[in-house]
């Protein structure tokens, strides 16, 4: 929905260097629920989901510093999801060679789901990628606004409540929602377009 | 009246978007904007465009604060959120010192929240006792599923009655939203005295992770899994040595509750814990493992992955084992690092076979450190099964010795060539994870991994069969 490649851009360049913690802890806070609840997705055990979701962030730790933000290559996001499936294809493989459970017909089953690398796991991985940001940087910009602000903003923009009981609630005027809400919405806006730690 | 004014201009907006009008004009421009709808979409569009309004709206609604259900007694969050919980579900209270009637309760206060409920402290007048209110979060209590699972899973636990564990006293099912009442446990969670006090000597460990143990058997018996336990979920009773368990089960009811359920791993700066991550698909020796956790954290002042930098943390993962945790708190005795391992270990059948036997060793180990020459260590513990990374290595026969040695040798070989091959320049990024042959998602340029991982597996294979023979050998000389 926004342009996302450009905002994450900042974002990798950061990942580079190994000595920027902030980047890093941002990254992981965003990237790593994503890539275990895709992962989770396939249907293998928790447990192994999250060891596939390490050998992702793995790869992700091995490679970031030769990643060129080069169109030719693809998004950046894209080659995630492609590692994340690779990743557990491996493990299913592996594991058939030594099954633990999943039987054979499964494997095959969620193989033939994959074949199409268009399919709705790249849709999957945006939806979810989309919703782990804002849920971030919902949580980094709370603490900035009064709580009444905030509240206007949330019921009104996120649960849909009525402008009209919410400022009866809030004991405010409708115009003064309007405002807060706004003013959250814009801050949320920058602090997702920034990527901004 | 200012509605009938002309319309703001951009630059007006603008300033009122940024707080940047003085209040007179903030406040006839609010009132305006109130009546006029070309100026509060113009407001609106200037704070961020439909799209961002809509991608506001799908992706957070249902998910509040995303931390999980906030420990009882908790109140390290912003004030502001805690606050900002709407309370309109309470009753009106005759009292005016109270915020309001639950039931049969008297509310006094607000004393936690988090992403799935609310705590309230609460005064039962019946029995005169205090109590503490957890109320399932109204955003979340609008799915009937969620609401169920709230309410079959307090009356679960509510079977639990031990003194490890804090008792349920009741639950309305038929409130909305849902709520459990339970004891009010005045004092401190695990993790409020570990960030105030530090890490927690090693014989208040044993009887700290006795005590849990003997909890977590109890709701094990009645095939209850806890799934969350961690420091913060443990109180410590104030001016008694004693410590209670608390919300049993209600990590599965938060899962269905609310969608965002991994958002408690985005809150979580550490990286890689157990608690962090909860499926469907474990039993009770997931409890056992947290346990090794918690353990971990108490003794060393900090989660088992933690790590100076993130990719320190990455590397640990790699590694695949905490730090050893006599690194860091070096008075911890080399039998406990043993089993606080075997609790942590990753294979569920690896670890203790119940937490009835964990709390019966500690309770051992506990009597063995307070009166060492009379009690001997437990027999399970002073020589554990598998040999540990250190203490039991000198027990090893030789042979034994030498079979790991060349292991670690092969080992370290190995990682030398998987380094090269990491450096070697490449065309594509893409070959980082080589899907086998007989997939059906294969890429472009594999062949030289293929190829590699051919010779590796090629070296493996030889490599084992050599150990094979060792092994043999080792076994017949002794």
């Amino acid at each position: 929905m926004m342009s996302a490649e450009e905002t994450r851009a900042s974002l990798l360049l950061r990942l580079r260097d190994s000595q920027d913690q902030l980047a890093w802890s941002t990254f992981l806070q965003i990237y790593q629920p994503l890539i275990l609840r895709l992962t989770c997705r396939s249907g293998i055990q928790e447990a192994d989901a999250r060891e596939v979701t390490q050998d992702v962030l793995l790869a992700v730790a091995k490679s970031i510093s030769r990643w060129e933000t080069d169109p030719q290559r693809g998004s950046f996001r894209g080659w995630l999801a492609k590692t994340t499936r690779n990743l557990v294809v491996n493990f299913l493989v592996r594991q058939t060679r030594h099954p633990r459970g999943s039987g054979d017909s499964d494997v095959n089953r969620w193989l033939q789901q994959q074949v199409d690398p268009h399919s709705s796991e790249s849709t999957a991985f945006r939806q979810e990628e989309e919703r782990q940001i804002f849920q971030w940087a919902a949580e980094q910009i709370r603490d900035e606004f009064h709580p009444s602000t905030w509240q206007a903003f949330w019921r009104t923009a996120v649960e849909g409540d009525e402008v009209a009981e919410v400022a009866n609630e809030l004991g405010v005027n409708a115009g003064a929602i309007y405002v807060s809400r706004s003013r959250v919405m814009k801050r949320l806006r920058e602090k997702i377009q920034s990527m901004e730690f | 009246m200012v509605s009938q004014a002309p319309h703001c201009d951009q630059e007006q907006l603008q300033r009122l978007l940024d707080g940047q009008l003085a209040p007179t004009v903030e406040s006839d421009v609010t009132c305006h904007i109130e009546t006029c709808d070309a100026c509060r979409s113009a407001l609106e569009f200037l704070a961020a465009d439909e799209q961002w309004w809509q991608g506001t709206r799908d992706n957070l609604s249902c998910h509040d604060v995303l931390d999980g259900l906030g420990p009882l007694l908790s109140r390290d969050g912003p004030l502001d959120r805690a606050t900002s919980v709407p309370l309109n579900f309470l009753q009106p209270s005759d009292n005016p010192a109270m915020l309001g009637r639950l039931g049969e309760f008297e509310i006094i206060e607000l004393i936690g929240s988090g992403g799935m409920g609310i705590v309230l402290k609460g005064y039962d007048q019946e029995l005169n006792r205090y109590v503490a209110v957890k109320v399932l979060h109204p955003h979340c209590a609008t799915s009937a599923a969620a609401r169920r699972r709230f309410v079959r899973e307090a009356q679960a636990a509510a079977a639990i009655v031990h003194a490890h564990v804090v008792a349920i006293h009741a639950v309305d099912p038929n409130h909305h939203p849902p709520y459990l009442v339970m004891s009010y446990i005045p004092g401190e969670s695990l993790q409020q005295r570990l960030n105030n006090l530090g890490p927690f000597d090693v014989v208040d460990v044993l009887r700290i992770g006795q005590q849990v143990a003997e909890g977590l058997a109890a709701a094990h018996a009645q095939g209850l899994v806890h799934r969350d336990i961690k420091p913060g979920n443990i109180l410590l009773e104030r001016n008694v040595e004693r410590v209670l368990l608390t919300d049993f089960g209600l990590a599965r009811a938060a899962d269905d509750a609310s969608l965002t359920q991994s958002g408690v791993i985005a809150g979580t700066p550490q990286f890689m814990s157990p608690e962090q991550t909860r499926g469907d698909l474990v039993d009770f020796r997931t409890d056992l493992f947290s346990l090794g956790t918690v353990l971990y954290t108490l003794l060393a002042g900090h989660s088992p992955f933690r790590a100076e930098t993130a990719m320190g943390v990455l590397r640990r993962v790699c590694d695949d084992t905490p730090r050893p945790l006599r690194e860091a708190n070096p008075n911890v005795p080399v039998w406990l690092e043993a089993f606080i391992n075997k609790l942590q270990s990753k294979q569920p059948d690896q670890r203790p076979e119940s937490a009835e036997s964990v709390a019966d060793l500690l309770k051992q180990c506990l009597a063995h450190l307070q009166q060492p020459t009379r009690v001997p260590l437990p027999p399970q513990i002073a020589a554990p099964t598998s040999p540990g990374p250190t203490g039991a290595w000198g027990r090893t026969p030789f042979v034994a010795r030498m079979v790991v040695t060349i292991l670690a040798l092969a080992l370290a070989l190995l990682c030398g060539l998987g380094v090269w091959w990491m450096q070697l320049p490449r065309d594509h990024l893409t070959t980082v994870v080589i899907p086998r042959s007989n997939t059906q998602i294969s890429d472009s340029s594999s062949s030289f991994d293929t190829n590699w991982n051919d010779t590796y597996r090629r070296d493996a294979t030889e490599l084992e069969r050599t150990i094979k023979q060792l092994e043999t050998e080792s076994t017949d000389d002794f």
